[in-house]
């Protein structure tokens, strides 16, 4: 913590959450490199967990058969898309899952909440995890071979899927806010990960063989989807109607996230943690 | 003999009331469970709208594949290759030196105290779940082999962690390693697809590696027919191969552990 | 002459529970390097580097007596106290304990000592200490009469009662101790081994662990433990065994310690005038505080106090003056540093 001095904290609003974004990272990457050959393995072992989804769909279809409607590419793409997505999301902003969980149990949040800076941002910032670079990398190659064995994307549908995929890694950002809004009240809850990857699966497949009713549950009222599968339809130019209402529900999302955690702050340093 | 009876049951019952305690982190299961078991319906129902059968399971089948090995898994998994790796890296293995018990023999009684608690808290609601939600027909095709294979698969599964544990006597800074050792042994036991989907030359080899006997073979000898590499065997071969199988997993144990005690006692240094 | 000679030496020899002789270790350790090449390298080729943690100690020790292991960090007193538990094999020497060979006959041998150490907690977390014992006796093989009189006097002796059937972690760590210090008796061991046993403890959880380690020595149960704090030296040990640099540098009573300072006062003197105090044999100074006040060290083998009062006296007048032992503390310093 002696890195972050009161200089840091100077600046205007929105400045000063970058600014200490990134020295939040750069301050990981050295600590994290003093032992290289544990991130290079550990990164490699992370990445290995997300294959297995990608090794079942190149299994079923390797079988004869498929997902009706999508062929072995288009869905590797999602699950690419899901593994990029994830891996940002994960390695940027998922420390304040366990950073949360970790100070309540230890009785150390009072520190963070001695910082002149947003509770919540400190947490994500000084938990940043490189090991994730290695699930993006991968990310990248398999929705770089998918792309390559696709019809090239027109311009729209590249704009279409930026859009989209800033609102997937919202979503993200979303549930990990709640997860460790959560962890105040369910102090010492390291399952609440198992719970997140778990509804999470629903985004890494197209959308199109879940029955009518989940499928509305999914994407518009919990955004499962936005994920990885509406950008990556998007990008397809698959998409289906309905892209923008999930859209808005990703932006409620974020915002009922941020409610939920102040809220949940506010009790536990009321109650004196 | 009492005596080693009384340490198991002594051990049995610390562990199911040290895990009574998380009470709430066990009942996770009974929601993350039936999630995963809904995106396999869902993802199977889409493979197999437009043809009968994928490499011999027809939807039905598939959908019991899935459904009984996390049954099975909620009555044989176990942290003991966690535990032990936690007792060596923090130095508390010390104090199991300094008492008159043997760790695996302690080890093994703690995984029956949590398992107990498990089949309670695990088993029977997602047991209960499958049969009336999602209307499995969950009646294994013959009781008595069975709860044999599912007996040697817990012991199976123990071995196999706990083996994964002693390496934590080499490898101090492991973290990733053993992680990996866990992911490895879920594919290769049929967790994430049935072994038979594996390109033939691959499953020729999981025959041999002790990771088919934890899970896939219970499974299948609850489902009534065994197949691999393209081999169909009788479930009593099967099952008298798994106890095989378990034999030589427990030798490897204890040669493994012999030396990993040596190199903490530090002989010859 | 002779004959009484060999009885006495027979009984002494019933007595001695512990013997060590010419014990040594050496640990080998890599030096691995930081940069990714060097720990790339040193997958295949370690550079070993190795350390003498013992080199040749030789003790005795009898039945109840009651010995503190001294000595700085990495001197070699947690190596000894592992080979003595049998957790840890010599390099080399003979030790027998109570007749055993602790790290040959290791499982037969533990069920007879007791031990704890430090912050390595035998208690399980989650639940009450009381359903820990009871494993410890399952473990042990405590007949159940036995068991129950056993936890009754320990719990009555460290007042705990109260205490045994709430969750571990809701315990303080006074609290902790003294039920770590249960399980490790409840078999009525008849050596106890215990590595930093107040460390962290308030005054109070001090006292009461001290009290009950008498207690246990004095019904006849040999005590062997390692400590920094000279509170445990002054109230407990009769017997020092101080270790340096993997050699045993003081091996002899409390008193015996004593004796080494015995000789040496320590001297803050205010005076109305500034005096010099060099040159003058038999006097040290520790500190100058200002002109007028000093702390000094005066060796009464070569000043008398009241030698020293005179020559004070004749160069100007004291104000005020305090004399006082040199405490243990200097001594182990001095016994450190050699």
């Amino acid at each position: 913590m002696e890195a972050w001095n009161k200089e840091v904290f100077r600046g205007g609003s929105m400045i000063r959450f970058v600014k200490l974004h990134i020295m939040g990272v750069k301050i990981a990457f050295a600590s994290r490199m003093v032992y290289r050959a544990d991130f290079l393995l550990s990164s490699f072992i992370t990445l290995l967990g997300d294959l297995i989804i990608p090794l079942i769909t190149f299994l079923i279809y390797t079988s004869g058969a498929s997902f009706p409607g999508w062929n072995i590419y288009e869905v590797l793409l999602i699950q690419g898309i899901f593994m990029i997505s994830r891996g940002i999301a994960n390695m940027f902003f998922f420390g304040t899952v366990w950073n949360t969980l970790s100070s309540v149990r230890e009785g150390t949040f009072d520190l963070i909440l001695l910082r002149p800076h947003s509770t919540l941002h400190m947490t994500m910032i000084t938990a940043i995890s490189c090991d994730d670079l290695g699930v993006i990398a991968g990310g990248i190659l398999i929705s770089g071979i998918a792309l390559y064995n696709l019809p090239a994307p027109g311009i729209i549908n590249i704009l279409g899927f930026i859009f989209f995929f800033i609102v997937s890694l919202m979503v993200l950002v979303s549930f990990a806010i709640i997860m460790s809004a959560t962890v105040f009240k369910w102090v010492g809850n390291s399952r609440v990960y198992e719970i997140f990857d778990a509804i999470t699966i629903f985004g890494q497949y197209p959308a199109t063989i879940f029955s009518k009713g989940f499928n509305i549950l999914v994407t518009w009222v919990i955004p499962i989807t936005m994920i990885a599968f509406i950008p990556a339809s998007v990008l397809l130019g698959k998409a289906a109607r309905g892209i923008y209402i999930a859209a808005l529900s990703s932006v409620v999302l974020f915002v009922m996230s941020l409610v939920i955690w102040h809220l949940m702050q506010k009790k536990y340093t009321s109650v004196g943690g | 003999m009492i005596k080693t009876f009384n340490v198991l049951k002594a051990t049995a019952f610390v562990t199911y009331k040290e895990w009574a305690a998380y009470r709430s982190h066990m009942l996770v299961s009974v929601f993350v469970g039936p999630i995963y078991f809904l995106v396999q319906y869902f993802i199977w129902s889409a493979v197999l709208k437009h043809q009968e059968t994928i490499n011999g399971f027809t939807l039905e089948q598939i959908l019991m594949y899935y459904g009984i090995t996390m049954l099975v898994n909620y009555c044989i998994m176990d942290f003991a290759g966690w535990n032990l790796q936690m007792l060596i890296h923090t130095g508390k293995f010390l104090t199991f030196m300094l008492r008159p018990v043997n760790h695996k023999y302690f080890a093994f009684s703690q995984k029956i105290g949590h398992r107990l608690l498990g089949f309670c808290l695990e088993f029977i609601p997602v047991y209960l779940l499958f049969c009336f939600v999602f209307r499995l027909n969950l009646v294994p095709d013959n009781f008595i082999w069975t709860l044999i294979s599912v007996i040697l698969g817990f012991v199976m599964m123990f071995l196999v962690n706990y083996t994964i544990g002693i390496t934590s006597f080499w490898l101090i800074r492991t973290g990733g390693i053993s992680r990996m050792f866990l992911l490895i042994r879920d594919i290769f036991a049929g967790v994430f697809i049935p072994l038979s989907f594996f390109p033939e030359t691959m499953q020729k080899i999981l025959f041999y590696l002790p990771f088919q006997y934890i899970s896939y073979v219970p499974v299948r000898v609850f489902l009534g027919s065994y197949e691999l590499a393209g081999k169909s065997y009788e479930i009593s071969y099967i099952v008298f191969l798994q106890f095989v199988a378990v034999i030589v997993m427990l030798l490897i144990s204890e040669v493994l552990w012999k030396l990993g005690i040596k190199k903490f006692s530090g002989v010859g240094a | 002459m002779a004959f009484n000679a060999e009885k006495i030496h027979q009984r002494r020899r019933i007595k001695v529970i512990i013997k060590v002789q010419n014990l040594k270790k050496t640990y080998k350790t890599y030096n691995r390097g930081n940069s990714f090449a060097e720990s790339v390298k040193s997958l295949f080729h370690r550079k070993v580097i190795n350390v003498n943690a013992l080199k040749g100690i030789d003790f005795t020790i009898e039945k109840g007596e009651l010995v503190a292991l001294l000595g700085p960090n990495g001197a070699g007193k947690s190596t000894a106290l592992k080979i003595l538990t049998g957790v840890l094999y010599p390099t080399s020497g003979d030790v027998s304990v109570m007749g055993y060979v602790p790290w040959k006959e290791r499982k037969k041998y533990v069920a007879h000592i007791g031990a704890v150490f430090g912050q390595k907690s035998q208690l399980i977390w989650d639940i009450p200490p009381l359903d820990s014992f009871c494993l410890n006796r399952a473990i042990y093989s405590i007949p159940n009469a036995d068991f129950k009189a056993n936890l009754d006097s320990m719990v009555e002796m460290l007042d705990v009662g109260s205490i045994i059937k709430k969750p571990t972690r809701q315990l303080s760590l006074g609290e902790r101790m003294k039920c770590e210090f249960i399980m490790a008796i409840l078999h009525k061991p008849k050596v106890v081994f215990l590595d930093e046993p107040t460390i962290g403890l308030d005054v109070i959880a001090k006292d009461s662990i001290r009290k009950f380690i008498q207690n246990m020595n004095s019904t006849g149960t040999t005590f062997i433990l390692t400590t920094h704090d000279l509170g445990d030296v002054e109230q407990l040990a009769k017997r020092v065994i101080v270790i340096n640099k993997g050699e045993i540098v003081f091996d002899d009573e409390l008193k015996g310690l004593r004796r080494h300072i015995e000789n040496r006062k320590i001297i803050r003197i205010t005076t109305r005038e500034p005096v010099s105090y060099f040159g003058e044999d038999g006097i040290t100074m520790i500190r100058q505080i200002s002109p007028y006040e000093a702390e000094l060290g005066l060796d009464v083998s070569k000043m008398k106090i009241n030698e020293f009062i005179n020559m004070i006296n004749m160069n100007g007048q004291i104000a005020d003056i305090s004399i006082r032992e040199v405490p243990i503390e200097e001594v182990i310093k001095e016994l450190y540093v050699k």
